[in-house]
């Protein structure tokens, strides 16, 4: 279960870019205000920030982390057409006294002559590369051949899209049997109906990055992309933010099959596609198991999409995104009106046991640092419930699937966590 | 007319209504050192002009007073190649400059203020207030961007409004009429004067994503978004945004305007309870799991055990579910004997972990009787009778005493056996109000599907009723579910008939689900318990890519120990080498203190031996602790110990040794 924590973030414009790094600890932001800030969680679980500076001369779009093996390094881009690799440096100084660290600009990556609109590093076993794309619809994949030296970068490849991008993703797979590919999207919003996401991948023979697929069905502006980690599945999981929230898998057909040294065919089928924010969706992000996308949406919240066992995705949790309370229904949207009601089904068909329904109680003052703003409590007998701000269900159907099973009634634990806690 | 020279003057000419022909002239500015990049009469008063300089200064004058300027300020750093009065009165000067920043400063004042700075991406080369709009100006850069940008001062960082119509540098922008906001003519360097019309230009701002989101490790998100999407359906407004700028929501903003004021985003952490976090099941399970140095089954049953704890019911089955089929007795003479006579001795033991050890001992001693009686053709028979007869204590004891070999046997086990049980209570008693997990079950349709038919059915018929009343009085630390003893009793009426290669494909097919399912741990797991029986025939590749997956997870979470374990056992060339590269270490000798520079324990400048313990006198191979300040050290148990009752260096050296 969810416990938002709400932060004074003090960017003073709208912040672009959240990342966590490899081990979960760290966190960047980054915002049209120019600067990035870095935050670390201290023992007690709140975030401070320990370094905020300008970066560019422009809004920032995006920020990331490199494998931490390469060192505490982050890449930024910005409207500035310019990317930018930062690294921390340790040492003695009286910044670290006040829990300040220094972060160098080790290069700035100026090929582009537009928006930089998104930058990725690559896996880890693809050695220290990041790609870049940009709003005159250039992808490029830049390489540090010596990785202990940050500051030099050398433009590998260039891939021209046609079409403005706005976000990449690498896919993470650590096999040798999948080269490296990267997945574009195009937020391109000109009326004619191109297809906006197209995968690329590197061909070995001809050591070019080569199309490979695209999606031809995807013609809407997309916003985000992002391929779920691998973790040994044989086939790839896309995730696209577009007008709704769409679920790509892409199974590589059998190289036997296909003529040599041509790149690979996929068997690409569409797993899920939601419009439940009833909106543009902006973001998607998956766990680290590649087993539940979260993604968000212009209604300013948060959606949780899992599958089953049948391979069925549902939104499984829904977060509100200031942690205030809202309004059960008209979080809804139009198209479920009969949640609210619906709620009271849910109790009567649990038989009263506590399946774990949370309600966060108003936030007394919103914003006063780092803190603990609200805390879920259950509510034992459901009152005339204040509005929830994590539903457990999303709609009817979800609810009567997930809730009456018999195993979770006979173990009703009041704190049982989402369903999506087995992790398998 | 105003004209400013490059050189060290500022000139003025006066040409007041009548024309040339009353031109008076005069000069203004002496001995000024710095050329003048841009000279502006004010608005609002008749006399007054601005100049601004090439060492970033702008100076304020009165053309009756030409000796000296009014007034002088900085404005830049670096040259300050334009500036601009607003239109209206209000005695606001904007200057743009290299440093690619444009000021907005009131005039008005004693000191010349700063009340509003815009960043460009380019260095600024005009600057001209858009008419009818207060806040509005238009820059254009002389530099690498070709754009024309129109900014609202009051959100600094993002231009309203973009024209990108000009392929090469715009040398000079104007507003069509002093009353119209919308019409913008420019010039370029591509040969073409263009006019914009307001409305067709782009806005960045609509653009611009107005959310992130991040998953973290542990299953939480981190979530920014504008303050206005999430605050709307609140019906709130936007806090911080109100206190920060109080002024700008006071003001009537102007109708023409396509945004009001500034926007921010609301970031916040989405976290799981301490304890419930998503992926504590993960490090948990990596942490406990059992992956070698003890037989197959007890590795299972341990594993199994694991998992149940975890309330991952349906891992814990599958451990069982591979015990059963792997570690049958029947299978002892097919299997590949150059597994320990330890791994083979106890199978067969059903429920191990739900055993006291008084019900193992002579479980194992039968089992070590039909090990050695292995080959025999009635060694099925014997073995239906030992699982019959296994509850029985009294009906073993001769077979445990008549063994010779079994005592040895009987006694490796039972030590690690002890181990296994002092453990787990431990484990159990710590963790129960810890971890607080869902006993929810993966559902467990397809792992019928994966489990052969035909048993089944036996199973189903198996007297299970009997077994399990017996089950329930031998387990001593978990409670069984009826589904495992089901199972788990089920072995002896198929393990007889079918050979382990009958379930080498169903085991790999249940690998590669664990691995789409996301669950890369329990397929390496699996893959390193079993090791040969599984390995060939899962391909090398698709058994690299676990490996990497898996630890590249374990390395997320800082699971060192358990991620050198994985690449320690496993047999893939290209991972067991993940551990061996880059760990170069350097040592120097106790005695001579010089870098050793061959191999082994002794050095070979003082002859001596270079790693003693400084407590027992003998050399340490293995965990070497060493003081960094006196580089004696010695085993790390003696060295704690010691340490524990003396600060003093062991060696009798004197320093004061600190141990971390």
């Amino acid at each position: 279960m969810f416990v938002a924590r709400s932060i004074a973030a003090d960017h003073k414009d709208l912040i672009h870019d959240v990342s966590f790094d490899f081990h979960g600890r760290r966190m960047a932001t980054c915002s049209s205000d120019q600067s990035v800030k870095v935050w670390d969680k201290s023992e007690s679980g709140d975030w401070h920030c320990t370094a905020s500076w300008k970066t560019h001369s422009g809004s920032v779009w995006r920020v990331t982390w490199a494998h931490p093996e390469f060192g505490q390094v982050l890449a930024s881009c910005s409207f500035d057409r310019t990317a930018a690799v930062w690294e921390e440096i340790v040492g003695e100084s009286n910044d670290k006294l006040r829990g300040q660290s220094h972060w160098v600009k080790r290069t700035t990556l100026v090929d582009s002559r537009t928006s930089v609109t998104d930058v990725k590093f690559a896996p880890k076993h693809m050695g220290l590369m990041l790609a870049t794309c940009s709003a005159d619809g250039i992808v490029r994949i830049y390489e540090a051949p010596d990785v202990m030296n940050l500051s030099q970068w050398s433009l590998q490849h260039e891939i021209s899209c046609k079409l403005s991008c706005s976000c990449i993703s690498w896919n993470p797979s650590s096999s040798r049997a999948h080269s490296p590919m990267i997945a574009v999207g195009s937020d391109d919003s000109s009326p004619n109906a191109m297809a906006k996401v197209q995968i690329f991948e590197y061909n070995e023979n001809t050591r070019k990055y080569a199309k490979a697929e695209t999606l031809l069905t995807v013609t809407d502006p997309v916003h985000d992309i992002a391929f779920a980690p691998n973790l040994g599945r044989s086939f790839h999981i896309l995730a696209i933010a577009t007008k709704d929230v769409r679920i790509f898998t892409l199974k590589p057909v059998r190289k036997e099959l296909t003529s040599s040294g041509g790149p690979t065919k996929f068997e690409i089928h569409i797993v899920a596609q939601f419009d439940n924010h009833n909106s543009q969706v902006w973001r998607v992000s998956w766990n680290i198991t590649g087993t539940v996308l979260a993604s968000s949406g212009d209604d300013g919240c948060v959606r949780l999409w899992k599958a089953n066992y049948m391979d069925n995705w549902k939104c499984t949790g829904i977060l509100k995104g200031n942690g205030s309370p809202v309004n059960g229904s008209s979080q809804q949207g139009n198209s479920n009106p009969s949640l609210g009601s619906n709620i009271p089904n849910l109790q009567n068909s649990l038989n009263g046991s506590s399946a774990g329904r949370y309600f966060f109680p108003p936030l007394d003052s919103p914003r006063a640092g780092s803190r603990w703003s609200s805390y879920a409590q259950l509510l034992p007998p459901p009152p005339p419930p204040p509005p929830p701000l994590i539903e457990h269900s999303c709609d009817a159907d979800t609810a009567s699937l997930q809730y009456p099973h018999p195993r979770r009634r006979s173990l009703s634990r009041p704190l049982n966590p989402l369903p999506e806690n087995e992790g398998v | 007319m105003l004209c400013a020279s490059k050189a060290l003057r500022c000139a003025l000419r006066e040409l007041p209504g009548g024309g040339a022909s009353r031109a008076g002239t005069g000069r203004v500015g002496g001995g000024q050192s710095e050329s003048v990049r841009d000279v502006q009469f004010s608005i609002r008063d008749y006399f007054t002009f601005a100049s601004t300089f090439e060492n970033g200064n702008v100076q304020l004058w009165d053309i009756r007073r030409p000796d000296r300027c009014e007034r002088m300020f900085t404005a830049h750093n670096g040259p300050v190649f334009c500036c601009d009065w607003h239109p209206e009165d209000r005695g606001w000067l904007a200057t743009g400059g290299r440093d690619k920043m444009v000021k907005v400063w009131d005039m008005t004042t004693h000191r010349a203020k700063e009340v509003h700075c815009v960043q460009t991406i380019a260095s600024v080369a005009r600057v001209k207030w858009r008419p009818e709009c207060r806040h509005h100006l238009a820059t254009c850069s002389m530099m690498v961007d070709h754009n024309i940008y129109v900014w609202d001062v009051r959100r600094p960082f993002v231009p309203a409004a973009m024209f990108e119509e000009h392929r090469d540098v715009t040398t000079g922008i104007a507003w069509r009429h002093p009353h119209d906001p919308s019409f913008l003519l420019s010039g370029s360097k591509d040969s073409t004067l263009c006019q914009h019309l307001f409305r067709d230009a782009s806005q960045p701002v609509e653009r611009a994503n107005p959310e992130g989101l991040c998953y973290g490790l542990f299953g939480d998100l981190a979530f920014a978004a504008k303050e206005s999407l999430v605050a709307t359906e609140s019906g709130r407004k936007p806090y911080t945004g109100d206190r920060r700028h109080p002024i700008f929501f006071k003001r009537k903003l102007d109708p023409a305007e396509p945004f009001s004021g500034l926007a921010s985003s609301a970031l916040s952490v989405f976290e799981m309870e301490p304890g419930s976090s998503s992926m504590s099941w993960f490090v948990d399970t990596a942490e406990r799991y059992a992956l070698a140095g003890r037989p197959l089954a007890e590795l299972c049953d341990h594993n199994a055990k694991v998992a149940r704890d975890l309330g991952r019911n349906q891992v814990a089955q599958t451990w069982t579910m591979l015990r059963i089929i792997y570690c049958s007795p029947g299978l002892v003479p097919t299997t590949n004997l150059n597994h320990s006579v330890g791994k083979g001795s106890s199978c067969g033991l059903p429920l191990m972990n739900s055993f006291n050890l008084k019900d193992m001992a002579p479980g194992l001693g039968s089992e070590t009787r039909l090990d050695r009686s292995k080959g025999d053709a009635r060694s099925d028979t014997v073995l239906l009778d030992s699982s019959a007869t296994l509850i029985t204590n009294e009906d073993n004891e001769e077979t445990e005493g008549s063994d010779v070999p079994a005592d040895y046997l009987l006694g490796d086990v039972e030590g690690e056996d002890d181990e296994l049980y002092l453990l787990d209570p431990e484990h159990a008693h710590s963790e129960e109000p810890e971890y607080v997990l869902p006993q929810e079950a993966f559902p467990l349709r397809h792992e019928i599907v994966d489990t052969p038919p035909g048993p089944e059915h036996l199973q189903d018929k198996a007297d299970s009723p009997h077994v399990s009343g017996n089950e329930a009085d031998a387990a001593s630390l978990v409670p069984v579910d009826s589904s495992f003893s089901l199972i788990s009793v089920s072995h002896a009426l198929y393990d007889s008939r079918l050979p382990p290669d009958f379930f080498s494909a169903l085991v790999c097919d249940m690998l590669r689900f664990y691995a789409e399912q996301g669950d890369v741990q329990m397929a390496v797991s699996v893959l390193i318990v079993l090791g040969e029986r599984v390995r060939k025939d899962i391909d090398e590749q698709t058994q690299e890519h676990w490996y990497t997956s898996y630890i590249d997870l374990l390395q997320r979470f800082c699971l060192w120990n358990v991620s050198n374990q994985v690449v320690k056992l496993s047999t893939s060339r290209a991972i067991s080498c993940l551990n061996q590269a880059s760990t170069t270490l350097h040592v120097n000798c106790s005695h001579c203190k010089r870098p050793m520079s061959s191999r082994g324990w002794v050095c070979d400048r003082c002859h001596h031996c270079a790693s003693m313990c400084a407590v027992c006198h003998h050399v340490v191979k293995g965990l070497f602790v060493w003081c960094q300040g006196c580089s004696h050290g010695g085993h790390l148990q003696h060295i704690m110990k010691w340490l524990e009752g003396s600060s003093h260096c062991p060696a009798g050296c004197g320093h004061l040794c600190e141990y971390s």
